[in-house]
């Protein structure tokens, strides 16, 4: 079986998006009074827009800017979790993990505490700077959104 | 002498003391931000938000268009210092910026790039201050036939020129509606794609969006690509001083560029990128010394920075105008528009005045802070690309996060976030274009509301699209910017062959 170039395999997993929403445009429920065009008609075009293009997709060469370029052999040869694909990861959770806690233990806490461990993470080993800039930033933008304009911004942890 | 009077109007908006400062900060923001290779006026829009969100629409939008000829400028900066263009815009920049400042004139490149900027955009003003409400007359006989042909257009133009795969682009535009379309059908009050989820119900902010795919899935892009490249050691400044021979080598090119460019950037889909390549060919051309282009010749930066800038000022008539940008990163300042509640479009030259003529006489005072801010500042801007790559980045993330929670003070939204950044990194390993998406998320809702309203008034006859000669000719010309790429193509497939 020849295998599926990098085109194929995208357009095999639009498709199957399109499929989906497609099946889930013809359960929009109808308008009640009788109407030239309801709200399933856009949804169902666009369903069948990108189901044709997944088509046209599958049967396009992939060129070379549609191949992920080879990552860095020196970076792959890291620890686990210092890899690039890991780097992408931990700063995901970490974002997840900041969203969680961004109400329980405050804007300021939450913010400065992601900042500066992510940069430590990212390799930068100046630590007092690190925490001054990611702090003075962090400082800097909550007072400006609280009180220049106006916009609240949990306090958490912190009688701020 | 009308629009005298109208420019003199929007001067004593734009000269208040308050939007001055926003034009100074904005100008001032979007240098830098456009220097960071990677960051563009798109995430430099997307970033400044946040901060527009509860100002008066014309100060918003003076604000937000100094950021946008600011970025554009950093881009050069970079492009010149660096190699490595914070801009699309400004790639045609680099093919002789850097050769000069390997030759130690980087001053001289710089302040090149200042002067002709600074020209290119002052011109394209004095076009648009004409055009744009000659247009905005023509344009106030459309109905939703002729704005869903003019929508259309504008998809296709933007997925026409773009550098990637027609059909990725058409892809990301298709994706772009889709997403537009979630939450609310306010012509029925019915539910489509929520998933019962009640954050959905009133749709997803376009900000999460541009946020998503822009600048958090280029903070994944430069992690994937261990931190953000090498540092590159930099030659000295040098001089930023310009003979009188060299002013006048650069003088035609920069006028001949700034008209190219405005009306490049008047088109929809083609913008800064396209309009600095043609000036920076077409000076190529018409140079006696054209084979030195590449190898630091002054026109080669000064022909391109004078297109890209007075490019950026063209995108906004369609926008302006019409109501309908031109370009991923018009389409990111509508958004904002729509967020501070103005609707740009043909009406809006008579019902916000302030706001139209406001931002034209800003770019006046823009263009002037963007020359006297950037020639001394020059050398000490450029510091900031010494800034350590693992800390910028995570200022980058935290920019992201206070953009998304400081307007909706939704956890979910941050959530939100991190999917489109993801999906922004894989649109990005496999060669998707992102503009068309942000672009069709912007115009989506307008499209299918004017789609039906059409149909509503032809009775669902789908006829009415090529029964009004406006909308059929924007529909064929629409066809023809897809078709026309595929036949070019075509023909040089086959003559590569024969």
């Amino acid at each position: 079986m020849t295998r599926l170039n990098v085109n194929q395999i995208l357009a095999l997993c639009l498709a199957l998006v399109a499929v989906g929403y497609l099946a889930m445009a013809w359960q929009i429920p109808n308008f009640p009074l009788p109407r030239p065009v309801d709200s399933d008609l856009f949804p169902k075009v666009l369903g069948f827009t990108l189901l044709g293009l997944s088509l046209l997709l599958f049967l396009e060469k992939p060129k070379a800017q549609d191949i992920p370029d080879e990552l860095d052999p020196n970076e792959q040869a890291q620890p686990l979790l210092l890899r690039p694909w890991s780097r992408v990861v931990i700063t995901s959770l970490a974002i997840v993990l900041y969203a969680l806690l961004l109400a329980p233990i405050g804007f300021v806490v939450a913010s400065t505490t992601l900042s500066f461990g992510l940069a430590w993470y990212y390799g930068y080993r100046r630590h007092g700077v690190n925490m001054a800039v990611s702090l003075g930033v962090v400082l800097a933008l909550y007072l400006t959104m609280t009180k220049v304009m106006d916009v609240y911004l949990p306090t958490g942890i912190l009688p701020l | 002498m009308e629009a005298f009077n109208n420019l003199m109007y929007g001067f004593g908006i734009a000269l208040e003391p308050m939007n001055i400062a926003y034009v100074f900060f904005g100008v001032f923001a979007g240098t830098i931000i456009g220097m960071l290779p990677g960051l563009g006026p798109i995430s430099a829009l997307a970033l400044m938000i946040p901060i527009t969100f509860a100002m008066e629409p014309s100060s918003g939008l003076i604000l937000m268009a100094g950021v946008y000829y600011g970025a554009i400028f950093g881009g050069s900066t970079s492009s010149i210092l660096l190699n490595a263009p914070g801009v699309a815009g400004t790639v045609a920049t680099s093919f002789d910026g850097y050769p000069l400042a390997k030759q130690g004139m980087a001053g001289k490149a710089l302040a090149i790039a200042a002067y002709s900027s600074f020209i290119g955009g002052t011109v394209s003003i004095i076009f648009l201050m004409l055009v744009a409400p000659l247009l905005g007359k023509v344009a106030v006989s459309f109905g939703p036939a002729e704005y869903f042909a003019l929508m259309v257009l504008g998809l296709t133009a933007v997925v026409s020129l773009s550098d990637k795969s027609l059909v990725k682009g058409l892809i990301a535009a298709v994706i772009g509606v889709m997403i537009s379309i979630i939450g609310i059908d306010l012509q029925t009050g019915t539910e489509r794609y929520t998933f019962g989820a009640a954050h959905l119900l009133d749709g997803i902010d376009f900000l999460v969006v541009a946020l998503g795919i822009f600048a958090l899935a280029e903070v994944f892009y430069m992690l994937l690509r261990g931190g953000g490249g090498k540092e590159q050691p930099r030659n000295a400044i040098g001089s930023l001083k310009l003979t009188g021979r060299e002013c006048r080598d650069i003088a035609a090119p920069i006028g001949r560029s700034s008209i190219l460019g405005f009306f490049t950037g008047v088109l929809p889909g083609a913008g800064a990128t396209i309009g600095s390549f043609l000036g920076y060919s077409m000076e190529k051309r018409l140079a006696k010394d054209g084979d030195t282009f590449g190898k630091g010749n002054i026109k080669g930066v000064a022909a391109p920075e004078a297109a890209n800038n007075a490019a950026c000022t063209g995108s906004f008539v369609p926008l302006l105008t019409l109501g309908v940008p031109g370009s991923g990163t018009t389409a990111v300042l509508l958004g904002a528009l729509l967020v501070m509640g103005v609707t740009p479009g043909p009406a809006m030259i008579e019902s916000r005045p302030d706001v139209f003529w406001g931002v034209i006489a800003s770019m006046y005072i823009g263009n002037l802070f963007l020359l006297v801010l950037n020639l001394p500042l020059i050398p000490l801007i450029a510091k900031i690309l010494d800034m350590p790559r693992p800390l910028l980045l995570a200022l980058i993330l935290i920019f992201c996060m206070i953009g998304v929670y400081g307007m909706s003070f939704s956890v979910f939204d941050l959530l939100l976030l991190l999917g489109f950044g993801l999906l922004g990194l894989g649109m990005r390993l496999f060669g998707f274009p992102a503009a068309p998406l942000i672009l069709a998320l912007i115009l989506g809702a307008i499209m299918e509301e004017s789609m039906r309203r059409a149909l509503q008034i032809s009775g669902g006859d789908w006829s009415i699209f090529i029964d009004k000669p406006i909308s059929m000719w924007l529909l064929i010309i629409a066809a023809l910017s897809l078709i026309l790429p595929l036949v070019k193509k075509a023909i040089a497939g086959a003559r590569a062959r024969a």
